[in-house]
């Protein structure tokens, strides 16, 4: 599994597509069968992943996820709460990951593993 | 060596600075700088004791300032670990009565204060924040505090041998080379 992370607008999607997944391959924020997942931060809204649906996204090819972290701490409870859980499961889902790619202006830079 | 260890919430940049400092010394002293404050505090204060908890650090606690006692020999022949820039800053920056001090005159003075701490210890391991890139341009006092972390990082960066990014809980090294 490839994961991929990365700010608003930082060429994740671009990367996907480079990855050759055309958007019939690709899920937007839920545990659907596609072989790509973007938007994991959307699926954490729902609460923290049961350990059957960690390793669904364990088996896929691509997941995705906005890095959230970088800000200034949400005034709200949820916010922050489900900001925390972000960090937390792609921390795990790194632990899992045979590549972890970090977008920095449409550039994939690679954090873990070896580039195509 | 003095290392900067920065990261994004929840980013795993704490847990990769105590695993730095354990393999800088035997010797370790932990500065909190955080003052516990409600129940998400004290959660998070836990989990980062029960982090610390197989890594036999002795604790000195500093709130807004890093000057206090000197260390003894034996602690200053180790490692000290810093966590984090951002509440320093805030317990700098922020009175207890809701004023607000010069953040000017907060930088230059801790800046100045980190460099008397770390001359006092064989190695340092600060625990940064990245703030600034949630695309929210505060005009309050909390885009003073983004701007005074950031600035702070930026001075310990420079006087550091080593920075480092945790991104998704994997280090890279943004000055120097990963040890």
């Amino acid at each position: 599994m490839i994961l991929i992370v990365g700010g608003i607008a930082s060429g994740k999607r671009t990367y996907v597509e480079q990855l050759g997944f055309d958007g019939g391959s690709v899920d937007e924020g839920v545990l659907g069968t596609a072989p790509v997942l973007v938007g994991l931060e959307e699926l954490l809204r729902e609460g923290p992943l049961s350990d059957d649906r960690f390793e669904l996204l364990c088996a896929k090819e691509v997941v995705a996820c906005i890095e959230v972290g970088s800000g200034v701490v949400p005034l709200d409870k949820g916010e922050r709460e489900w900001r925390e859980l972000v960090g937390r499961t792609v921390n795990r889902l790194s632990d899992r990951a045979d590549r972890v790619v970090r977008m920095v202006c449409g550039i994939p830079v690679t954090l873990k593993g070896v580039h195509d | 060596m003095i290392a900067l260890v920065t990261g994004g919430a929840a980013s795993g940049k704490s847990a990769y600075a105590e695993q730095l400092a354990c393999d800088l010394s035997p010797v370790r002293t932990y500065l909190a700088t955080m003052a516990p404050g409600g129940e998400e505090a004290q959660t998070r204060i836990d989990r980062h004791r029960a982090q610390r908890a197989g890594g036999h650090f002795a604790t000195i606690e500093r709130t807004g300032t890093l000057l206090g006692e000197a260390p003894t020999p034996q602690a200053a022949s180790g490692v000290l670990l810093l966590d984090d820039v951002g509440n320093l800053v805030s317990n700098a920056l922020f009175g207890a009565d809701g004023s607000v001090a010069d953040a000017g005159m907060v930088l230059d003075r801790l800046d100045a204060e980190f460099a008397q701490l770390a001359g006092a210890y064989a190695h340092v391991v600060v625990v940064g924040n990245e703030v600034g890139s949630d695309g929210v341009f505060f005009t309050d006092e909390n885009g003073t505090w983004v701007r005074l972390v950031g600035s702070l990082c930026c001075r310990i960066a420079a006087r550091s041998d080593m920075v480092v990014e945790v991104v998704a809980g994997v280090p890279y090294a943004a000055k120097g080379t990963l040890r």
